[in-house]
């Protein structure tokens, strides 16, 4: 117990008893030190009284919401926040992730995959590494294309929207919110795993290859998404923040 | 009245003002020709009376003198209005033939008991530059010019001569017929187009309110519509108003449920979800996940169909080839066998999510069902069908159309190893009918099923 200050210090706020405390049973199991909030009132009180490392939030609650909270946080520091939303409607995502969020689940979610993206946040804390809290924008624009996050679409130079499959909507959103960044492999399949761990389990030239024929003007020849011999890929467009 | 014409069919108006103007208009029209009878009628008598009697009574007076060797005056006599003897038919041929005038003739020498040879007629038009009407006083010429026409009629008294009369004759047929015309156009001035003015007034607003109730969409909640025209379509478009505003509202309300019992229901499944994690062994804890996944993707599903009515997402221009390269990649992704080949460029207005979704659902369905999926987009002039076969068992031909029925499954496929109960291809139908178009299941040549979506294209 020596180590107290080592172990990361979750802040888990839900209206709901029958969800916050067996979840925050089995975070405790898994090695973190949880503190519970039953509203935002309580969440307020026990994020000034606590160095905490992450929150997770419930977006329905009754009084002050979640999304409120987790602007709140976002104003006052770093503390990085998972949502926990009941809803899988696009709206929500766009939302809660314009309101500073780094991830989401929807409920009802697998501890574990809650766990895993925990993991990955604090990790990403830990290494000093790219904030996602970053509010993300509804639309990137680069070289003619705009890939509208909403949606997961690209629009096209004539304003028809191309669909993108959930692994090339990832790739192309890690690739657009890094620009002009060398990407290993690791670093690609490490950022598009972290949402939609579901689906996803093809080579990331698979999918690079499927983008470029897409977005390219000459696949075979790409201008767009790079290939650094030994290191990666990189978008090499500005990207503008719509 | 374009629109009028528009809806015209085998030249017949169908639109409701049209079809009033051209009642009104046909009726003027019967009631213009009998007036035209009557006049006519009556125009004909008063010639009888007026110049065929006359003509008739002079010509066999004359006759009746000459037998009686009182003619010789008859050779000095003025050309006009008088009876002449002369030694030639003057009667040109050609010219039509005034047949009572003729009979009366004949019937009345006949009665006098004067021997004759042929009677002749005509009428002649008169002509206005005609030398004889110079000479005559400007009146009597006018009258004359506004008749129109003279009468020559000539008896031929055998070793005499031709007794011939010359007399002006109304041609009036063609004053009347173009006296009718004016007036017939005149009354068709004054009573259509209040008649039509009245028709679009009545008409107008009730286009717009069939144009509106035909494009209701609960999700959209459009201004409530002006209540204009006649008392009636006011009254008519105040119903409307209400009728839409209450279904908005029960739609609103049904929506604010739905909302409800989704939420409701999904907390107790996330804190089972939460609960089960604590279950040690590893094929029990598995097995509860998926039921747990199972019930909210049910759930997911009722929810997205009842909410279908009132659907968020707006229409974009989407290329609907990408589209379903897109869904068809997912399934790739997790690793199911799923063939289709570099799809067209296909532009076309729909709600992408949604259609994504109804297209998952049928290539969900074809691997669930036969492990496989083959899938092709045929494009042609004015739509396009999406084909998702499989090589499964199929099903009897009577059941196709029922599997598009919520909680229709086919028999013996509820259990649970498949999952869903029934609800894909109901959202999926209710997805493509939203936009428009159809989706049928049939049975393929060599086995298996395809289901086929068929989307009009603008």
């Amino acid at each position: 117990m020596a180590d107290m200050a080592d172990i990361p210090h979750l802040l888990l706020v839900d209206d709901e008893r029958s969800i916050r405390e067996p979840l925050a049973q089995y975070l405790t199991k898994q090695g973190f030190r949880v503190t519970q909030a039953g509203d935002a009132e309580g969440a307020r009180a026990r994020l000034a009284a606590y160095a905490i490392d992450l929150a997770i939030l419930d977006i329905m609650m009754p009084g002050e919401d979640g999304l409120s909270l987790c602007r709140h946080i976002r104003e006052t520091g770093d503390t990085p926040v998972i949502l926990l939303t009941a809803r899988s409607e696009e709206t929500d995502r766009i939302v809660g992730l314009e309101m500073g969020a780094d991830d989401y689940v929807v409920k009802p979610f697998s501890p574990r995959e809650l766990l895993a993206r925990i993991k990955v946040i604090l990790r990403r804390v830990a290494a000093g590494g790219v904030r996602q809290h970053a509010p993300d924008a509804g639309a990137y624009a680069f070289a003619g294309w705009v890939l509208k996050t909403g949606e997961r679409a690209l629009v096209d130079r004539e304003g028809v929207s191309v669909p993108l499959s959930t692994g090339e909507y990832n790739l192309l959103h890690a690739l657009v919110t890094r620009p002009r960044q060398v990407l290993t492999r690791d670093q690609l399949l490490d950022l598009t795993q972290g949402r939609e761990a579901a689906a996803f389990d093809r080579a990331i030239d698979n999918q690079v290859s499927r983008l470029r024929k897409k977005i390219e003007a000459d696949p075979r020849n790409p201008a767009l998404i790079k290939t650094v011999w030994g290191g990666g890929y990189t978008l090499a467009s500005e990207v503008t923040r719509l | 009245m374009t629109s009028a014409a528009a809806a015209r069919r085998g030249g017949w108006p169908r639109s409701l003002s049209g079809q009033i103007a051209l009642l009104v208009a046909l009726a003027l029209l019967v009631a213009q020709l009998i007036n035209f009878g009557l006049l006519w009628r009556e125009r004909r008598e008063a010639r009888f009376a007026q110049v065929t009697v006359p003509a008739i009574t002079r010509i066999v007076d004359a006759a009746e003198r000459l037998a009686a060797g009182r003619g010789a005056m008859l050779e000095r006599q003025r050309p006009r209005g008088r009876v002449r003897l002369i030694s030639v038919n003057p009667v040109p041929t050609g010219l039509p033939r005034a047949a009572d005038v003729e009979t009366g003739i004949a019937a009345g020498l006949a009665e006098a008991g004067v021997e004759h040879g042929a009677i002749v007629s005509g009428i002649r038009r008169f002509d206005p530059d005609d030398p004889r009407l110079t000479a005559m006083r400007p009146r009597r010429a006018e009258r004359l010019a506004n008749l129109g026409g003279e009468l020559v009629v000539a008896v031929e008294l055998p070793g005499r001569g031709w007794l011939t009369l010359r007399a002006p004759w109304p041609r009036s047929e063609r004053a009347l017929i173009a006296r009718l015309i004016a007036q017939t156009l005149i009354l068709y001035a004054v009573v259509l187009l209040p008649v039509l003015w009245i028709g679009r007034r009545v008409t107008r607003p009730l286009a717009e309110l069939t144009e509106r109730a035909r494009s209701f969409a609960p999700g959209s909640t459009p201004e409530p519509m002006p209540e204009r025209g006649p008392p009636d379509v006011r009254a008519l478009i105040g119903a409307y108003n209400g009728l839409s505003e209450r279904v908005t509202a029960m739609l609103d309300e049904k929506d604010r449920m739905l909302g409800a019992i989704g939420h409701d229901l999904r907390t107790p499944l996330a804190a089972l979800r939460v609960r089960i994690e604590s279950v040690d062994d590893d094929t029990d804890r598995t097995r509860m996940a998926d039921i747990i996944e199972d019930m909210n993707r049910m759930l997911e599903d009722i929810l997205s169909l009842a909410r279908l009515g009132r659907p968020s997402e707006a229409a974009t221009e989407t290329d609907l080839g990408a589209l379903v390269d897109a869904v068809v990649e997912d399934f790739r992704d997790l690793g199911h066998d799923v063939r289709f080949d570099e799809p067209p460029r296909i532009a076309m207005r729909v709600r992408p999510t949604l259609m994504r979704r109804a297209v998952r659902n049928l290539i969900e369905n074809a691997v669930k069902y036969a492990g496989a999926a083959e899938v092709e987009i045929i494009a042609a002039a004015g739509r396009v069908a999406i084909e998702i076969g499989d090589r499964g068992p199929g099903l009897p031909d009577d059941r196709l159309e029922a599997m598009f029925d919520p909680f229709v499954r086919h028999e013996g496929s509820r259990n649970r190893d498949t999952g869903g109960i029934g609800l894909g291809l109901a959202l999926t139908r209710a997805i493509v009918r939203d936009a428009g178009g159809g989706v049928t299941l049939a049975n393929r040549d060599g086995g298996g099923l395809v289901a086929r979506i068929e989307l009009p294209r603008g």
